[in-house]
């Protein structure tokens, strides 16, 4: 058995070389140019002054008074970022979870059908679905025109954060979905069924059988949202009247302004917090991760 | 519980499915609008099927997307597994770290620093041209990669151990243990992997923008440069059709497995049985079958790319750059000019050509892939400023004259712009004046002169405002008087002060979403340009009445067709530029535009006006006084580096007001 394990190792371990690879050549060096940019001036000549403009750049706003106060520029830019990005994950999740789990539990046909509901959605270009969303949620628009009709009057949704968080959780729940169920359908569900014949309380059975035993799904699941939310610019464009600032927006700015080494600075900075942010994550979690709870 | 579910469930694909069926009902829109259904119709499919540029984007997507697929499905699996098995912790968590970096860039950098990588890997082996179908399909398949690596790992992680190693003690070799015990197990996670990069490439467009090389382009790169007149239902009437396809795929294969299939697979059950072999395994036969489906989905794309690399070598190929939505495209019949244009100079010179018709979304991005230097195109339509910027940085070829007879008919206001003040680098294509649009159901027409309109407050809540800082900074600086062009900084912070003003009156800052706010009459004032109004005007709803003015002064704009640095051939490039310039093709251009043209053949065509109609031409052609002299003080320049970082950091302290 050692030496078959031994000779499995070895196989397996060449498995991941391609990778490997791959991910030297196509995304540790395009990460170095980001690296070479973030760090380089409008000459190439070394500088930090990009990374400290984003730390300390202000802008003068209008307080609630009228009167003006100063900001930090970047700072108040990826709060706001990460706020919209925070709320549009945590409502993914509380609409993604049960659905996902009342996916998993359907007849594996029924699962099937689901599952490509979910998907097709996607796969309608993303720019015309989140023109559909600007059509739906106009003040003219065809919700608007559907409440109206109703008599129970009219609700502003367009520009608002309501309306920037809709395009963010509809374009991205499937992230969501995707891995959460797919972790599910893979749970074994004698196990929920014992914790209830012990007298388990549902809250229990949730919160002690399945909820670790997703939790691969979920931190999966909440990585392929959250990440990509914090740094889109096209739906808060469109579907909050471009009235948000994101850091997508400012990366973009800074690019159209021919600020490239602005731009890589920023988006350095996002890569580090959030490759941060990541590894924190990893680590409370590794418990579900990494084995354990999930054998 | 069971109900609360079953609400719960159907409410979430009412909400899946909301803007799904808000496309299906445009795509029937009998006018061009996205937010005002005027009747039903069905030419935007007919339009569809005769748009042989976006069927061709369209073959391009799928070809790209089973590519980076599949790649990115066998060498991530195979990563996943190794990773899995890897037994230094700290080299699996480098590689862990390593997979979310594709992730957590934000698009536009990831599409930059792959072509800043691609061009210079080119540059150090000696490749001209290098970004190509190959360098985006490297860079789909680095994206994809990720996604799949997420799905299957976690999946590997829950397996329970034990059982490759028990299949191993009972005798399996190590490939056989993980091939009928592992991969099984695996095996949706796999799939959905697959499933997840198809789609992710499928619907990519900054990461492909960057990367892509001259002449091949893609559905939403396509769709994202339709910035000049916004989206056509055309795409919606094409996601209409993807739909539906792919339902059908669904019920088809739904179908099949729940009756016949079914019954063949019990006959050859009870047949095996009767023979007295073992039942065959399931796992494997699905194994088998997504194996074959798999092939055949390679075949399919080898294939086609063949066929892509068959046409690619025709003889002779002019590569066209100009923005999206800019060009006759044979649309509601008119005059398809690229495709006329190859049937031309195959009668006139006997020789075929092939134009290779590509599209940008702004000047910035056409700068930055032809700065690159790694992609070659022959003919450029960019806009006055971005001209002068790129004659100052020897980007631009001098134009031969006697190739281009026909710039005899630019009218003479065109001449010695400021932009190419010896009228060698350019030849203009078209040009726009911006104008005030208002609804005049919701404006009174006392209200309707200048730009203070923009700052009324009885309209607060209902004007609109450019969404790039040039133009937004443009009105404010025409409304004080002061020179768009200058160098003060002051001057440039009193018209923040303006525009921040002005902010709390602003419904919406937009660029192509003009659109759809002034037809449905969700915005009743919006700056805009001259040609736009008339598009507007077409698919108005019925509440809704727009007018239009020109605010004094006001800002002008001229594209005009260049050849740049890279070209390959100058002349054929020359002859492409003069056949633009004639009668028939000009006057297509225009029309569907709807852009005034500086060709004399154009404007003074009988047709031509008749066509446009009195109140159009009136507009399109104020009959300026002195037309160069008015363009050369109010249209843009090109800034220095540093003014445009300052304005920038200006704009961005509006923006976060």
């Amino acid at each position: 058995m050692t030496k078959k394990t031994t000779r499995r190792n070895l196989v397996t371990g060449i498995a991941a070389s391609p990778y490997e690879l791959w991910a030297v050549v196509f995304i540790l060096v395009p990460l170095a140019f980001v690296a070479y940019y973030a760090f380089t001036d409008n000459s190439f000549r070394f500088t930090t002054a990009n990374i400290t403009r984003f730390f300390t750049a202000t802008s003068s706003v209008a307080g609630e008074d009228g009167a003006g106060r100063e900001v930090r520029t970047y700072l108040l830019i990826s709060w706001r970022s990460l706020k919209l990005a925070a709320i549009s994950t945590v409502v993914c999740l509380l609409l993604g979870y049960p659905l996902a789990y009342i996916i998993s539990r359907a007849s594996p046909k029924a699962q099937k059908t689901m599952m490509t509901l979910i998907m097709i959605p996607m796969w309608m270009n993303f720019l015309i679905r989140t023109y559909a969303w600007m059509t739906i949620l106009q003040d003219t628009g065809i919700l608007n025109n559907f409440l109206a009709g109703l008599h129970l009057g009219r609700v502003h949704i367009i520009g608002t954060e309501t309306a920037v968080v809709i395009g963010m959780v509809y374009d991205y729940l499937p992230y969501m979905i995707l891995p959460l169920y797919s972790i599910m359908a893979k749970m074994d569900h004698r196990l929920i069924e014992a914790a209830r014949d012990l007298g388990c309380a549902p809250v229990g059975v949730l919160r002690r059988v399945i909820l670790p035993l997703s939790m691969p799904g979920v931190v999966n699941g909440v990585t392929m949202v959250l990440i990509p939310s914090i740094s889109t610019f096209y739906i808060s464009q469109k579907l909050g009247d471009g009235m948000f600032f994101l850091l997508g927006d400012a990366i973009e700015g800074q690019y159209t302004a021919n600020n490239l080494h602005f731009a890589a600075a920023i988006a350095f900075i996002l890569m580090v917090a959030l490759l941060a942010a990541m590894a924190v994550m990893r680590h409370l979690t590794s418990k579900y991760t990494y084995g354990g709870a999930a054998a | 519980m069971k109900r609360a579910s079953k609400i719960f469930t159907a409410l979430m694909f009412v909400f899946l499915f909301a803007p799904i069926a808000i496309l299906l009902l445009f795509s029937f829109n009998e006018a061009r609008s996205l937010s005002v259904f005027s009747g039903f119709s069905l030419k935007w499919y007919r339009e569809l099927f005769r748009d042989t540029e976006t069927l061709k984007t369209v073959r391009n997507t799928l070809v790209l997307a089973v590519c980076a697929a599949g790649v990115s499905t066998v060498m991530g699996t195979a990563a996943a597994v190794g990773i899995h098995r890897m037994r230094s912790k700290y080299l699996r968590s480098a590689l862990d770290m390593v997979t979310n970096i594709p992730m957590i860039n934000p698009d536009i950098i990831t599409g930059i620093s792959m072509m800043l990588m691609f061009v210079f890997a080119s540059r150090l082996f000696g490749f001209a041209a290098s970004l190509s179908f190959i360098t985006l399909l490297i860079a789909h398949i680095t994206f994809c990669l990720p996604y799949v690596i997420l799905q299957v790992l976690p999946r590997l992680r829950q397996m329970d151990k034990s059982l490759p190693e028990a299949a191993m003690d009972l005798g399996c070799t190590p490939w056989k243990a993980f091939w009928k015990v592992e991969l099984p197990e695996i095996m949706p996670a796999i799939v959905t992997g697959m499933i997840m990069a198809f789609t992710l490439s499928l619907d990519d467009f900054v990461i492909s923008y960057f990367t892509t090389g001259t002449g091949f382009q893609t559905l939403p790169i396509r769709i994202y440069n339709m910035t000049k007149k916004t989206v056509t239902p055309d795409m919606y009437a094409l996601a209409t059709l993807i739909f539906f396809v792919i339902l059908a795929l669904l019920l088809l294969s739904n179908l099949t497995d729940s009756e016949d299939s079914q019954k063949l697979r019990a006959a050859r059950r009870a047949k095996r049985a009767a023979a007295g072999k073992p039942p065959a395994d399931p796992r494997k036969q699905r194994i088998l079958y997504a194996c074959g489906g798999s092939l055949a989905l390679v075949a399919v794309a080898a294939a086609i790319v063949f066929a892509v690399t068959e046409t690619d070598n025709k003889p002779q190929v002019l590569n066209v750059y100009n923005w999206g939505e800019y060009i006759s495209d044979g649309s509601e019949g008119s005059m398809d000019v690229v495709k006329e244009f190859e049937r031309w100079y195959q009668e006139e010179y006997g020789r075929p050509v092939q134009v290779n018709y590509t599209t940008f979304a702004s000047n910035e991005d056409m700068y930055a892939k032809l700065s690159s230097g790694a992609v070659r195109y022959d003919v450029v339509i960019p806009s006055d400023y971005m001209i002068a910027r790129m004659i100052e940085e020897d980007m631009l070829l001098p134009l031969d004259f006697d190739n281009i007879p026909n710039y005899q008919y630019i009218s003479d206001d065109f001449h010695g712009l400021y932009y190419d003040p010896d009228d060698a680098y350019s030849v203009p294509y078209a040009y726009g004046i911006v104008g005030v649009i208002y609804n005049a159901n919701a404006v009174d027409e006392a209200d309707a002169s200048g730009w203070d309109l923009m700052w009324n407050e009885k309209y607060a809540g209902q004007i609109l405002q450019f969404n790039n800082s040039r133009d937004a900074f443009g009105t404010a600086m025409y409304r004080a008087g002061m020179d768009v062009n200058t160098t003060d900084r002051s001057l440039w912070q009193s018209a923040l002060d303006d525009l921040l003003a002005q902010r709390p009156l602003v419904k919406s800052y937009v660029m192509d979403e003009v659109y759809n706010m002034m037809e449905s009459g969700e915005g009743a004032v919006a700056a805009y340009y001259a040609g736009d109004y008339f598009t507007m005007l077409d698919a108005q709803a019925d509440t809704v009445d727009l007018r239009f003015y020109y605010p004094d002064p006001t800002n002008f704009y001229i594209d005009a067709m260049c050849v740049p640095s890279c070209c390959q051939n100058k002349q054929l490039a020359e002859i492409f530029i003069n056949y633009m310039l004639s009668q028939e093709p000009a006057i297509a251009n225009a029309e569907y535009t709807w852009y005034a043209s500086p060709n004399t053949l154009v404007y003074e065509n009988q047709d031509y006006i008749d066509e446009m109609g009195e109140d159009a031409m009136a507009i399109l052609y104020p009959g300026w006084d002195d037309f160069a002299a008015q363009y050369n003080t109010y249209a843009y320049r090109n800034l220095d580096g540093e003014l445009l970082d300052y304005i920038n950091s200006l704009w961005e302290t509006l923006k976060i007001n």
